[in-house]
């Protein structure tokens, strides 16, 4: 075969491979939210908060459950992570990313800050006060926070096209948020706990997206990512969760009765599902540009409202539809602007 | 055996500005770490591509591997370091200045 029948074919397997590795990502994300919502009214989860909310009330309950299911969402990711790295042969790999801690791993722990207590928790906050589809949907905005924070961190750039794309996704989270508000308003009873939850997912998924980067670029991303769930789980259970204990919830005896099989299933399905949509994020990169990977991975939004509804049966109410709809439309606006990307891919 | 991570390696091996072909740094690097086999061969060869992709590496020329050098049939790739490569080496994960 000729010099450019071969770079043709290899272009071609990158370019779909790599749209492969970022639909699954999209699959993989998007179902992470029927776990995430079902895990609510599992026990120990529903009992925990029915009984904190008797001595704390309703708000504090359902955020000190927020953080104990958190907790256990960054056990069983890590159990998948350990599980793929050995598969794939990689802790000799992970022993030498995590040594190099001052160049390196710092910004995975760094990361995981942002990703686990304030995106994580936020996104499950927000599925535990308003639902699913909500949480979901709201996580959309995270591009919008990505690129302004690149734009005062690096100085980077953001062209017209980039702005256009921000344009419509805020619209986007306008839908979103203020459907729900303005009936809510009216009934004078808000969940205001919910959507600082979603707000939580997009502020926290877009720094941890700025901050990861720069380690990821240089580590491998299969031990990078582990890393950043180490951290997460370190956050949690040495922590966060330790001193929530000492404050005086009852942390520990719920965190025990978690060991039942169907509480203990769901929250593994969890763990996988949210494992490999990071592992397949990162996959897709350097196959088809970050742009697209991250364009095509936002397809979880709208594969989550599928999702629950397929197995919940619950439809979301229009103003999040078109909401996620907006977004969706803004960040593949966004995300196709550097086409240079696929060219120097396919080597030309 | 190596003790850093792959990559940091890979960047350390093109610091010296010169172009090498993705075989060389490979089974180099395949050497240094004891990964042998081809799966360990084509890990490698993803990282070096991640590099490239994440615009550190250039990829300079390519032609076909008509000998079975590394995988008979397939094309070969000659890259080179970026400026951006270079910075991003030392600032976040060279020993380097």
């Amino acid at each position: 075969m000729d010099l450019t029948a071969l770079k043709k074919q290899e272009s071609k397997r990158k370019i779909s491979k790599g749209y492969m590795w970022a639909f699954f990502c999209a699959v993989f994300w998007g179902i992470w939210y029927l776990p995430g919502s079902v895990v609510w009214v599992l026990n120990p989860f529903d009992e925990m908060s029915a009984a904190i909310a008797k001595t704390s009330g309703d708000g504090v309950s359902l955020v000190v459950t927020a953080v104990l299911i958190t907790a256990f969402n960054a056990l069983t990711v890590m159990l998948a992570l350990m599980l793929w790295n050995g598969t794939l042969g990689k802790f000799g790999e992970l022993k030498r990313t995590l040594k190099e801690f001052h160049p390196c791993s710092k910004w995975f722990f760094l990361a995981s800050i942002f990703g686990g207590p304030m995106a994580i928790l936020g996104s499950f906050i927000a599925m535990g006060f308003i639902g699913g589809a909500f949480a979901a949907v709201a996580g959309l905005l995270y591009p919008v926070i990505g690129s302004i924070l690149a734009y005062y961190w690096y100085g980077e750039k953001i062209s017209k096209r980039a702005a256009m794309g921000i344009a419509v996704i805020v619209l986007g989270g306008i839908s979103i948020y203020g459907g729900g508000l303005l009936t809510e308003l009216s009934s004078g009873n808000v969940p205001w706990i919910g959507y600082l939850g979603g707000l939580m997912a997009a502020v926290g998924w877009g720094t941890e997206g700025a901050i990861a980067g720069k380690g990821l670029d240089i580590a491998e991303p299969d031990a990078g990512l582990t890393l950043r769930f180490l951290g997460e789980n370190i956050i949690w259970w040495i922590i966060i969760v330790p001193i929530l204990a000492l404050v005086g919830f009852p942390m520990y005896s719920f965190a025990l009765q978690a060991f039942e099989p169907l509480t203990l299933l769901v929250l593994i399905f969890a763990g996988i599902t949210f494992g490999f949509c990071y592992v397949t994020w990162y996959k897709s990169f350097p196959l088809i540009g970050v742009g697209r990977g991250q364009g095509i991975g936002n397809l979880y939004g709208f594969l989550a409202v599928i999702f629950i509804f397929l197995f919940n049966g619950t439809v979301p109410s229009w103003t999040i539809l078109v909401g996620g709809l907006l977004c969706i439309t803004g960040s593949f606006i966004m995300f196709t602007e550097d086409t240079s990307a696929l060219e120097t891919l396919r080597g030309e | 055996m190596g003790n850093r991570p792959i990559k940091f390696r890979v960047l350390e091996l093109f610091l010296d500005g010169k172009e090498y072909w993705n075989y060389e740094i490979v089974s180099k690097i395949q050497a240094e770490y004891n990964m042998n086999s081809a799966y360990g061969r084509d890990s490698i060869n993803f990282d070096i591509i991640e590099l490239a992709s994440g615009g550190m590496l250039k990829d300079i020329e390519q032609k076909v591997d008509e000998k079975g050098i590394y995988k008979k049939d397939f094309l070969l790739h000659k890259y080179v370091i970026t400026d951006f490569g270079k910075i991003r080496g030392s600032d976040a994960c060279m020993r380097y200045a």
